[in-house]
């Protein structure tokens, strides 16, 4: 049964329909959240919650865009007042950055080398997390969810030179903010 | 080429979004530009710390968490339906209630009405009090009655003689 036909059971009050909707998207949404929040029970939290709202407001949708973009414009507006309502995210300080050892890779066993990455990776997501809303929105969705281009559009309803140019910017801003801590023995992190 | 313009291609083609005369033009700044090629090293960097790993999952048992919470919110839906309409309805009551107070004040009231427009409103014959006189068939009866009436009318007053 294809997305629309599920929708629409789901609109008349197919419970098992609105199921499948869920068990489709429910790992997207909770990793946007998760993405976003960087807790895992908030983020279920908000997860479940973004399922409750859809679910109410789905004899609103009236198909004219695809079900995920829908549900996903849902989970970012969630996600924004569940956000708000837990005060802006710290700025991330020095003493986070020196938390993580700069250590010679080729003398680091393989678990410590992805451990190390991972605490990079937490750590440059909150560097993410303290820049300006519209700008952590756009880059948590192109780079840390991997979404299109034409599918960011849709969601926060930008034209797409708007979308290149926003992104640029966010991304030059977490650059700078990131800049001492990249690129470190030559380049050890470079694609 | 400019720095600026660099900046901007090296981003887009972290996407790929750049075409083969854009690449080569970036590639042939970046060999001469040792701050952009710092700047490109610096973008690819980010862009691999940032790239997600696999889709996460959310907690265990998400369906069954969630089914009940549908089910509430499906009973409580009529309610918080009725409560909307109601809370609509409280400005148009309000409405109503300033609109009756309003013509209540403004409409002009009846004046004093006149002692057989009270007769008339109260439904008696205003002539009910001489009918017994019109009818009385013997005339020194009649004479009688008229002769009390009117001392009913006035008291009697002394006559003052000069």
């Amino acid at each position: 049964m294809d997305e629309k036909q599920l929708v629409r059971l789901a609109q008349e009050g197919s419970q098992g329909a609105f199921e499948e909707l869920v068990a489709k998207y429910q790992s997207k949404v909770f990793s946007m959240a998760m993405s976003f929040i960087r807790n895992r029970e908030v983020a279920d939290d908000a997860a479940q919650e973004v399922f409750l709202k859809a679910y109410l407001a789905l004899p609103k949708f009236h198909l004219k865009s695809e079900f995920g973009t829908w549900l996903y414009r849902i989970a970012i507006n969630h996600v924004r007042d569940v956000l708000r309502k837990r005060g802006r995210a710290k700025e991330v300080s020095l003493e986070d950055v020196r938390e993580i050892p700069v250590a010679d890779e080729n003398a680091m066993e393989k678990a410590e080398m992805e451990r190390e990455t991972e605490a990079r990776k937490g750590l440059v997501q909150r560097f993410v997390q303290g820049l300006p809303e519209k700008y952590r929105t756009i880059l948590t969705l192109r780079d840390l969810q991997g979404l299109p281009y034409d599918e960011i559009s849709r969601i926060l309803r930008l034209s797409p030179g708007t979308v290149d140019s926003r992104l640029h910017r966010a991304r030059k801003m977490l650059r700078h903010k990131l800049a001492p801590y990249l690129v470190q023995g030559g380049g050890s992190h470079e694609l | 080429m400019n720095c600026k313009t660099a900046e901007k291609w090296i981003s887009r083609s972290l996407d790929g979004r750049l075409d083969e005369r854009s690449r080569g033009l970036l590639e042939e700044h970046l060999k001469v530009c040792p701050s952009c090629r710092k700047a490109a090293a610096e973008y690819r960097s980010m862009a691999a710390l940032l790239q997600r790993g696999k889709e996460e999952a959310p907690l265990p048992r998400f369906w069954e968490r969630l089914e009940p919470r549908l089910k509430e919110e499906q009973k409580i839906m009529p309610l918080v339906l009725w409560e909307r309409w109601a809370l609509h309805t409280i400005p148009v009551f309000v409405a109503l209630v300033v609109l009756a107070v309003a013509l209540f004040i403004f409409t002009p009231q009846a004046a004093e009405m006149t002692q057989s427009e009270a007769l008339l409103i109260e439904n008696t014959n205003p002539f009910s009090e001489t009918k017994g006189l019109f009818e009385e068939k013997r005339p020194e009866a009649r004479s009688m009655m008229l002769i009390f009436a009117s001392l009913d009318e006035k008291p009697a007053v002394r006559r003052q003689w000069p």
